[in-house]
């Protein structure tokens, strides 16, 4: 049997079997079950540090009974090992003699029976490894000969092809095929002593075709290019700012300091600030702030393929839909899992995700942004006194809890009555969520809107996600500095 | 050592196929590892999840004469899918460049050292039912709290068996056990409507050494500490980092940037400095992989190289054997490897990693040490990490107090530290006995004169 006829197991006399043998016994149930294989390719200084392939089995079985949830995983894929897994996650969910002071149940919810599959125009499982490694050497040949300045490359290439299949208690049978690729160029440059790096990727849900748009193609000349321009750049003076943010740090700002914050089981564990504020002003009125995973956003970007952070149906069987978590300054939704929506007695609205068929599902974003208002790009530099440009991040957490952020910008620009000046590097800019998105004071048009995409690491699981909006300026920013 | 039957039997005929498949490889390294394991976890101060899995998998590398390396790995472990992935490991190789750096992978080597205290027995036949009271005991530690508003918590314990092989006739296997406590704790002063959280862990390899009560006791005074923040005005001070200050502030960025393999790419602030003083006397670094029972110790590594202890830091100097090598980057400079070949499971081809590292405490109490300072920052966690290839660091204080004549006061909002770390390095005044272990790392308290500190009240 082949590696993607093993989800061939699930069928109709298994799935009885489950049922029955489920009844009664647990008040929930769920099994994911995966396979995928994939490459994962790395050159570095032109010679490859990384070729190589692989092909996984993953299958996990979720119980539950009395509020405490059993979690089996299993890798032998038939329906011995199935029978004998789902005794097992049984058992975990019944451990005795700890009580909880909450049992709840989960409310039932619409069932799917659903083939999905999401066409690659290019299927990488058809691309020869030849022609993926020779992409790796062209990015490789390009950062290299941009400039004697660049002293060393590196060129990451990961795709996957995955089949899934999902049963719940409830009903559900959603099967789902699609591929993903990732591409990095990570560029170092070096001059006088100072070494510097800059690192630009491209993701999706698709095939070969992700990594031969015209954007694809420019990474590695974007990455040495901005290597180089970071060696002229000097170390921020810390202090108070006016700050412009480029649309993927505005992503980062909602995604972290805003999106996480909304998460309905860290709002259930008390480690949000936003517990309780449903329904209250939170934001000046022009602020709308969503969470939309749904399919066929890749179009609105002129992209061959589908947005890395998008999904049909979430880990639990629920259908991704456009959430809507601040309209006009006003906190109205948070995001749910099936747990969430059923002790908050909301609807779950398709965000209990997990990073693999044997991580256990939590309250995850999909594509998170910011909506997009009237300002040109221009204006807001030309109306600055005195500020900084940060544009794109390196990295960015927020602790939910008190609402203070921290991000690291890639690249900085000063900004001095109304012109950029000077470029600056690491510059780190921090503050209280709650405070930032009170002053915003300008926030620009739809054809500032961009967006960046990535891996949204939450207890130790990560998940692909994206994030945008358009410029905004803020007042007051806490930019850290060595001087 | 103890070899798995099953695997040894499932190699030999690997090598077989292999070599009358192809004679393409320079040599051929099968990799097998296990990991059972088992999770407790606690939400809002109730346990909520109860995990047992298992994950295995075999792993293929193989190198050709021209240098080329093909990795190819599944986790269905049987005679078919080895040999598929022998193929698939070759076609990887086939493609590769050349690297007439890369020599083959090490040999058979005569003698492993023997550390003690990896494996604990009774982890084998560990049942739930068994942790139980590990559980009851964080749950109603944490009840005894009357400001912790919420509570998670994991304890879970990790099996693994790890056994290589390769076709210079090197073989080897290994057992270990991980045993973990995490407690995060949320405090809230319903009157004020202050709020913090503060966490600890503790990482062993034997069940019987976890304190559960008392991590849940310590993630609490941790959030005590934090509970009653303020802003204050940026100066330039001294700065005190407490144990976990210590890792993220010194020992991790110090950990990535004597990776060989970062510096033999130029990418480290540590390039150019081999040999030099880099701060005072009492600044002395060790990676000691042969301590009993500690995390980060292990007879072999990722590739079977044995382990050892070497100096990193010795008297402020940064020793010209100073970095963590793995076969290929030792090979590089044709010194030996020093055994930091680091394989997180068969899924991974191995990179270099610390195994334990340690700033060996100096010679002032950690009160001594604090009270001498009239006004500074004690910084004891923050989530950002310095620039490794330039040492810039500039980061929030996500928990921190000020210090002031001699005493920890008020904790700290909104306040950020910038400096790099080898002006850090250089000014470090003090290191003090007392030190914590977290995890592979061991850090005691360390006082630096003359930090950046960026506040935000007016």
């Amino acid at each position: 049997m082949g590696l993607y006829e093993l989800l061939d197991v699930f069928d109709d006399k298994l799935i009885n079997w489950i049922e029955k043998n489920t009844k009664n016994r647990v008040d929930y149930w769920d099994i994911r079950a995966e396979t995928k294989s994939g490459n994962s390719l790395e050159f570095t200084n032109r010679k490859s540090k990384e070729i190589s392939s692989y092909e996984l089995v993953e299958c996990s079985i979720r119980t539950l009974h009395e509020g405490k949830w059993g979690f089996y995983i299993l890798k032998d894929l038939n329906s011995n090992t199935i029978k004998q897994g789902m005794e097992s996650a049984i058992k975990l969910c019944k451990i005795p003699n700890i009580s909880i002071n909450n049992p709840f149940k989960i409310n039932e919810v619409d069932s799917y029976n659903k083939k999905i599959r999401i066409k690659s125009k290019k299927k990488i499982i058809d691309v020869p490894i030849e022609e993926k490694i020779n992409l790796l050497k062209e990015h490789e040949n390009i950062a290299f000969n941009y400039s004697k300045k660049v002293k060393n490359t590196k060129t990451t290439y990961i795709d996957k092809h995955v089949k899934t299949i999902f049963l719940n208690a409830f009903g559900s049978k959603i099967f789902q095929e699609m591929e993903f690729v990732r591409l990095f160029s990570t560029v170092f440059a070096a001059e006088n002593g100072v070494i510097q790096h800059s690192m630009n990727s491209v993701a999706g849900i698709g095939g070969f075709e992700i990594v031969e748009t015209k954007e694809a193609r420019s990474i590695s000349i974007k990455s040495a290019k901005e290597a180089i321009e970071l060696l002229g750049a000097s170390s921020p003076v810390g202090g108070k700012f006016t700050v412009i943010m480029d649309p993927k740090l505005v992503g980062t700002f909602v995604h972290e300091a805003i999106g996480h914050s909304c998460e309905a089981d860290l709002v259930l564990q008390k480690e949000s600030i936003l517990k309780g504020k449903i329904g209250e002003k939170i934001a000046d009125e022009d602020v709308t702030i969503s969470d939309n995973p749904i399919l066929g956003q890749g179009t609105l970007f002129n992209l061959p393929y589908e947005l890395y952070g998008s999904y049909v149906y979430d880990d639990e069987g629920i259908k991704s839909k456009k959430v809507d978590i601040i309209k006009e300054g006003i906190l109205i939704n948070f995001l749910h899992n099936l747990e969430t929506a059923s002790r908050m007695g909301a609807s779950p609205n398709g965000h209990g995700r997990a990073s693999t068929a044997v991580s256990i599902p939590q309250v995850r974003m999909g594509f998170t942004y910011l909506e997009p208002r009237d300002w040109e790009l221009e204006e807001m530099i030309s109306e600055t006194k005195y500020g900084i440009l940060c544009e794109d991040f390196q990295y960015g957490y927020t602790d939910t809890t008190t609402g203070n952020f921290q991000f690291k910008c890639r690249i900085s620009s000063l900004i001095e009555n109304g012109e950029k000046t000077k470029l600056m590097r690491d510059v780190s800019l921090g503050g209280m969520s709650l405070e930032i998105l009170n002053r915003i004071t300008a926030i620009g048009n739809k054809k500032t809107f961009n967006y960046s995409d990535g891996i949204c690491g939450k207890g130790s699981q990560g998940v692909r996600v994206c994030s945008g909006g358009p410029f905004i300026r803020v007042e007051d920013v806490i930019i850290g500095g060595l001087n | 050592m103890e070899f798995n039957n099953y695997y040894n039997a499932l190699a030999e005929k690997a090598f077989n196929f292999a070599r009358s498949f192809s004679s393409d490889f320079e040599c051929l390294e099968i990799y097998f590892s296990k990991n059972d394991y088992l999770s407790l976890k606690i939400e809002e101060n109730m346990l909520k999840h109860v995990e047992k899995g298992k994950d295995e998998g075999f792993s293929v590398r193989c190198v050709s004469r021209n240098g080329s390396m093909g990795f190819a790995f599944s986790n269905q472990v049987d005679e078919k899918h080895l040999k598929e992935i022998i193929k698939t490991s070759i076609k990887m190789m086939k493609n590769g460049t050349d690297d007439p750096e890369f020599k083959s992978f090490p040999p058979k080597f005569h003698s492993y050292p023997r550390v003690k205290k990896i494996y604990d027995k009774q982890v084998e036949d560990l049942q739930v039912e068994d942790l139980q009271e590990y559980i009851s005991e964080m749950i109603n530690r944490c009840k005894e709290e009357p400001l912790a508003i919420s509570h998670n918590g994991i304890i879970s314990v990790d099996n693994e068996e790890t056994q290589i092989y390769n076709s210079n006739g090197l073989s080897i296997s290994g057992k270990e056990t991980f045993c973990s406590v995490y407690s995060s704790v949320i405090f809230k002063d319903k009157v004020s409507g202050a709020s913090s959280s503060g966490f600890e862990y503790q990482l062993k390899r034997f069940l019987k050494d976890l304190t559960p009560k008392n991590i849940v006791e310590l993630a609490s005074n941790n959030a005590k500490m934090f509970l009653y923040r303020r802003k204050i005005k940026s100066m330039r001070c001294s700065l005190v980092l407490t144990p976990l200050g210590t890792k993220e502030l010194i020992l991790k960025p110090i950990a990535s940037a004597i990776n060989a393999e970062s510096f033999q790419y130029n990418r480290t602030f540590l390039v150019g400095k081999k040999g030099k003083e880099i701060g005072p006397n009492c600044l002395n670094i060790i990676d000691d992989a042969l301590i009993d029972g500690a995390i980060g110790s292990s007879n072999f590594d990722g590739e079977g190289v044995p382990c050892k202890t070497k100096n990193i830091f010795l008297n402020g100097i940064f020793l010209n054997s100073g970095l963590l090598h793995n076969w290929y980057t030792a090979n590089k400079e044709n010194i030996e490897s020093t055994g930091n070949a680091y394989r997180s499971s068969y899924s991974s081809k191995p990179s270099i990693d610390i195994t334990n590292f340690i700033l060996k405490p100096g010679d002032v109490s950690k009160d001594e040490l604090i009270s001498t300072v009239k006004k500074g920052v004690l910084l004891n966690y923050t989530n950002d990490k310095p620039n490794i290839s330039t040492g810039d660091f500039s980061g929030l204080v996500l928990q921190g107090n000020l210090i002031e004549n001699g005493k920890i006061s008020t904790a700290l909002n909104e306040t950020m530290v910038g400096i790099n770390i080898l002006d850090l390095l250089k000014n470090i005044q003090q290191v003090s006995r007392e030190f914590k272990i977290y995890g592979s790392y061991r850090a005691p308290w360390v006082k630096v004169k003359d930090v950046q500190i960026i506040g935000s009240a007016p």
